[in-house]
């Protein structure tokens, strides 16, 4: 390689690092997940490229939080400054160690939040004047005790990722439940997602409770009432209208009982369209009848395209020794011309219509003696 | 223990990294033999690696199918993507196996004329693409985009055959694959 060729290559190179700081983000986002916060920093690519966040984080609670009792955990985020495409993402963290820090390893579920989902990690798509957003989570703590929350936020620039993290923890006390307080059943999971054009049936399992009312709301509307049916001890059922397009509500339940009345926090339901469906074993048929007819075909193509040897009566090329000494040469004279002895020559015009070379071997010196209509010529 | 996902991520870069070097290898082999590229002493170690990496890449192929499966969110095939991705692969195995096959039974008769490089060649090209094109497929069902966004794939169509029509392609294809086996191997004992 010559002094510019290595020029080249070193010049090409460096460009190749240089325009890795601008493309190992990942400008359309992550998708929402139960993430830790090592993916604040990885997932913009290498952490140590990413910019302190200008934005101000708050995380807020009721003031009252019961062991086994969902609870609603809201995060507020100011003075955004967000990135051409609009995406941020909020993570909800119990430490700051950046592995084992989501709510679920300190005893927490996530049972949803404002996205429809059950992640403690969410990301929205804001328009770029917008500076300001909030989300929220509604946890369960599944044992009495503090804990301490943290919110982390990350999103693109100008030219860089940004990241940033609460310094300090917003500390949240699960207590011990009253007894006989109304509530929902401690095993009790909302239902997150719901199909287009059809009516949904809420189950909720409760404890403690002697009547039940559903509350719903779309974004901005206003509270509207459920029926609620009595469907065994214990066990309701509530009917939300059908969704015409695909989009979110809110829901809530009153509970009440011989203890206080309570309010479970805002439940979020997302109508989508129904699943695809395809029949599995018509694909499966396909995929492997594909994988043989297209092996098949190569085979088939290439046997029929590869060149077949030319067997010859006069190659003898595999009766030649492998090494040519003159022992093996001197040898070999005597064998070959005791061989061409043994066959008839070839008439001055070839070979005799429909002959071939080895019917000429053996019964040429016939064909001469004119046994065959032949004869010398 | 690793989850699926990751272990479909592990299997996918396999398969996508060695049938990348296959194609491109395969590419070199093309150019050699067609004398576009006049560098002859370059040709064995482009078959080699051609194929060394086809092999691999073929080895951990199932893997990545099969974690795929394993890892999609939800049950069974839900999306029209995950579907593509079955039939992507699948194909490309069959590019694979068929380009493998061929170097193995025909050994060196493979670059004997223009005619049977070409075809060689360019199989396994179909190979590489196919897989890439899978992988691109995997890119568009996780994030939603991917390189080969720019060609507008339509991954959310899905052409299935009848079962009737698969299973006769089925038939066709193992005949036609016992049929160029036994032809190989009669040319290859001629050798």
């Amino acid at each position: 390689m010559n002094f510019n060729h290595r020029v080249y290559t070193v010049l090409f190179l460096s460009l190749l690092l240089i325009g890795s700081t601008y493309g190992a983000a990942e400008p359309g986002g992550n998708g929402d997940a139960t993430r830790d916060m090592q993916c604040g920093g990885a997932c913009h690519g290498d952490a140590a490229l990413n910019e302190t966040s200008l934005a101000t984080l708050t995380l807020s609670s009721p003031s009252t939080v019961y062991a086994g009792i969902p609870t609603t955990l809201t995060l507020t985020a100011t003075n955004l400054s967000l990135s051409s495409t609009g995406i941020v993402g909020f993570f909800l963290l119990t430490d700051t160690t950046g592995h084992s820090d989501t709510p679920k390893d300190a005893g927490w579920d996530v049972l949803s939040e404002s996205n429809g989902g059950a992640s403690n990690y969410v990301e929205q798509t804001l328009p770029s004047s917008q500076t300001e957003t909030s989300v929220s989570w509604v946890v369960r703590s599944s044992s009495e005790g503090m804990t301490s929350f943290y919110a982390a936020i990350h999103h693109g620039g100008s030219s860089k990722p940004f990241f940033a993290v609460t310094s300090t923890g917003y500390e949240v006390e699960a207590k011990e439940i009253p007894e006989n307080l109304p509530r929902l059943a401690a095993d009790f999971i909302p239902q997150s997602t719901r199909i287009l054009d059809v009516p949904t049936e809420l189950g909720l399992q409760t404890e403690f409770t002697e009547s039940v009312q559903v509350e719903w709301k779309v974004e901005g509307g206003a509270i509207m009432s459920a029926q609620v049916n009595s469907s065994g001890d214990n066990m309701w059922s509530a009917t939300i209208p059908a969704a015409l397009q695909p989009t979110s509500l809110q829901w809530r339940a009153i509970l009440q009982g011989d203890g206080p009345e309570q309010t479970t926090p805002w439940f979020t339901l997302t109508a989508e369209e129904a699943g695809w469906e395809i029949e599995e074993f018509a694909v499966y048929l396909q995929a492997f009848s594909l994988l043989f007819l297209i092996a098949g075909a190569v085979l088939a193509l290439q046997s029929r395209l590869a060149p077949l040897p030319v067997s010859s009566k006069y190659d003898q090329t595999d009766l030649l020794p492998q090494r040519l000494d003159e022992e093996s040469i001197v040898e070999s004279v005597p064998q070959e011309s005791s061989e061409e002895s043994e066959i008839a020559p070839l008439p001055a015009g070839g070979l005799p219509n429909g002959w071939n070379e080895d019917q000429w071997k053996w019964y040429g010196h016939d064909y001469l003696a004119g046994k065959y209509g032949g004869g010398q010529e | 223990m690793i989850s699926s996902q990751t272990f479909h991520v592990v299997s996918t870069e396999l398969v996508v990294g060695a049938f990348s070097v296959s194609g491109l290898s395969f590419l070199f082999c093309l150019l050699l033999h067609l004398d576009v590229l006049k560098k002859a002493d370059w040709k064995p170690m482009f078959d080699n690696v051609a194929h060394f990496t086809l092999a691999f890449g073929l080895a951990a192929t199932p893997f990545a199918v099969l974690s795929g499966l394993s890892s999609s969110p939800g049950e069974g095939l839900n999306s029209p993507i995950l579907v593509n991705k079955m039939f992507l692969s699948m194909a490309g195995m069959g590019f694979a196996i068929g380009v493998f096959i061929s170097r193995w039974r025909l050994s060196q008769s493979v670059w004997a004329t223009s005619k049977t490089a070409t075809v060689h060649c360019t199989t396994g090209l179909a190979a590489c693409g196919s897989m890439l094109l899978t992988a691109s497929a995997g890119g568009t069902f996780l994030r939603g985009e991917s390189l080969l966004d720019v060609l507008s794939l339509p991954y959310d169509a899905v052409l299935l055959f009848p079962t009737v029509i698969s299973g006769i392609g089925l038939a066709i294809g193992i005949g036609l694959l016992v049929l160029g086996w036994l032809r190989m191997n009669a040319i290859s004992s001629v050798h």
